[in-house]
């Protein structure tokens, strides 16, 4: 008797689990079916220069604010339809009032990792009709940050949600990398970034940062070179349906 | 005469051993693109000995002494040849290392070539193919390539040494200026990135500065060692 019962419900659990993959494998065909996303990222920028006042790339204090100074030179979908190329306007970014919680340290004198996360930080971007941004070294300065938000109203502001970066002490050109999450909260353009129900997709916020102080690479009073790019992290399309529904799909 | 000839030798390699330490870098190009590992060993693993690192995508910018006319043409880059040649464990991170590989850049025309297509699951039936079309304008050798992945969020970089070597524009760099470094971001929290691709790229290539010479004599360059 216990056999039996035992088999069926082996039996039942079966029927189940054959169900469940099948679903799962109809999910998953339904989002490769969905429509293509942008594979490109909305903003490129070369470069973006970083600092901390009393920062170091390998150790920035807790309560230290990051900054950051940067010049679009691309953009991508939803945006393509600007060009940052024209040399009658230029398109600058402002990131300011990232709090820092302090660098931890792994590994050992040979290969030390840090890591630092921030809190807080907005981002605002620019569109200036006369083009004056320039990287003066030591900032802040009369030129940094004011020649890269000298144009007011934003074209997009927005407030970072994360921000991590992360450095070493044993890449040959001191390499590592700057990663964080934003809110998109107003701008002029920020209509053009909505996903589901019009909410504006976060944007993924990314790239390689190099403390090479090399000329040509680095500039004084600046801790990284940042090659970056921010994504549009919209959610993969669904649609609403019943069980019943989706049952009846698959008998 | 051989004491002369092993100081002057040294001399001279003294002089270029100090030189891309001192002078300044220029940016040569700059590339967005994704990633994968063909073959794969263990595909549960990025970085594994043995696994093949191949990165593709566009190159929007690219500068002198390269020749481009992105208004006509689409520029894309494929680096390939790379081995996982082992790793190590620090924390969260691995630190990889890879056998030398090369990165190319191809030229093709948008009018009648064939737009750069990801695809999904590469290698597939339009990546790399729809990247290596068109003319390879730069060849460069990518030696010391080392990935620094954080297995925690996907978050990594890497760096290479770069060489240029090849490709139909070679002539345009002068001897003594076709050395320099590559480096790139890494993301593997985008949400765009296609299916079966493992990281997001985001890099630039730099070019060392011509390393400096003047002309002199041998008879002064004889006296300068006397």
């Amino acid at each position: 008797m216990i056999p039996r019962m035992l088999a069926t419900a082996v039996e039942r659990e079966s029927t189940m689990k054959r169900w469940l993959t099948t679903m799962c494998a109809a999910l998953l065909l339904i989002g490769a079916a969905a429509p293509a996303r942008a594979i490109g990222p909305i903003f490129d920028w070369d470069p973006a220069y970083f600092w901390q006042a009393g920062g170091t790339p390998t150790n920035l204090p807790a309560g230290g604010i990051l900054k950051s100074v940067g010049t679009i030179s691309a953009f991508g979908a939803p945006l393509d339809f600007l060009n940052a190329t024209l040399p009658s306007i230029e398109y600058t970014f402002y990131v300011d009032g990232l709090t820092s919680l302090g660098t931890s340290v792994v590994g050992p004198p040979a290969t030390e990792i840090y890591t630092t996360f921030y809190t807080g930080g907005t981002i605002a971007m620019y569109a200036d009709a006369t083009p004056d941004a320039v990287f003066t070294p030591f900032p802040p300065n009369a030129d940094v940050p004011s020649t890269f938000l000298n144009d007011p109203p934003a074209i997009l502001t927005g407030v970072f949600t994360s921000l991590v970066v992360t450095t070493n002490n044993f890449t040959a050109f001191q390499v590592g990398s700057i990663e964080g999450s934003i809110q998109w909260t107003g701008g002029s353009l920020i209509g053009y970034l909505g996903g589901p129900g019009g909410v504006p997709c976060p944007g993924l916020f990314t790239g390689g940062a190099t403390w090479n102080t090399s000329p040509g690479i680095g500039i004084p009073g600046y801790l990284f070179r940042h090659d970056g790019k921010i994504d549009l992290q919209c959610p993969v399309p669904t649609q609403k349906s019943t069980w019943g529904r989706l049952k009846s799909l698959y008998r | 005469m051989r004491r002369f000839v092993t100081m002057v030798m040294f001399a001279v390699s003294a002089g270029l051993v100090s030189v891309p330490v001192a002078h300044a870098q220029v940016l040569l190009f700059d590339y967005v693109g994704f990633d994968y590992e063909d073959p794969n060993p263990l595909p549960a693993e990025f970085g594994e000995v043995g696994s093949g690192y191949v990165g593709l995508g566009t190159v929007p910018f690219l500068f002198s002494p390269l020749t481009s006319n992105t208004t006509l043409n689409e520029y894309t880059y494929v680096m390939s040849g790379l081995t996982s040649t082992g790793y190590s464990t620090v924390s969260t991170f691995r630190i990889i290392s890879y056998s030398s590989g090369t990165i190319t850049i191809y030229e093709d025309a948008k009018s009648g070539g064939t737009t750069a297509d990801y695809g999904t699951s590469p290698p597939n039936g339009v990546a790399p193919s729809t990247f290596t079309d068109g003319t390879p304008i730069l060849v460069g050798t990518i030696t010391n390539f080392q990935f620094v992945l954080n297995t925690a969020n996907g978050t990594g970089s890497f760096e290479a040494v770069f060489n240029v070597t090849g490709g139909t524009q070679l002539s345009n760099f002068p001897l003594n200026q076709r050395m320099g470094w590559t480096f790139a971001g890494s993301s593997g929290n985008a949400l765009n990135t296609p299916a079966g691709y493992a990281h997001q790229i985001d890099g630039q290539t730099f070019l060392n500065a011509p390393v400096a010479s003047r002309r002199t004599t041998w008879g002064r360059l004889k006296a300068a060692y006397r």
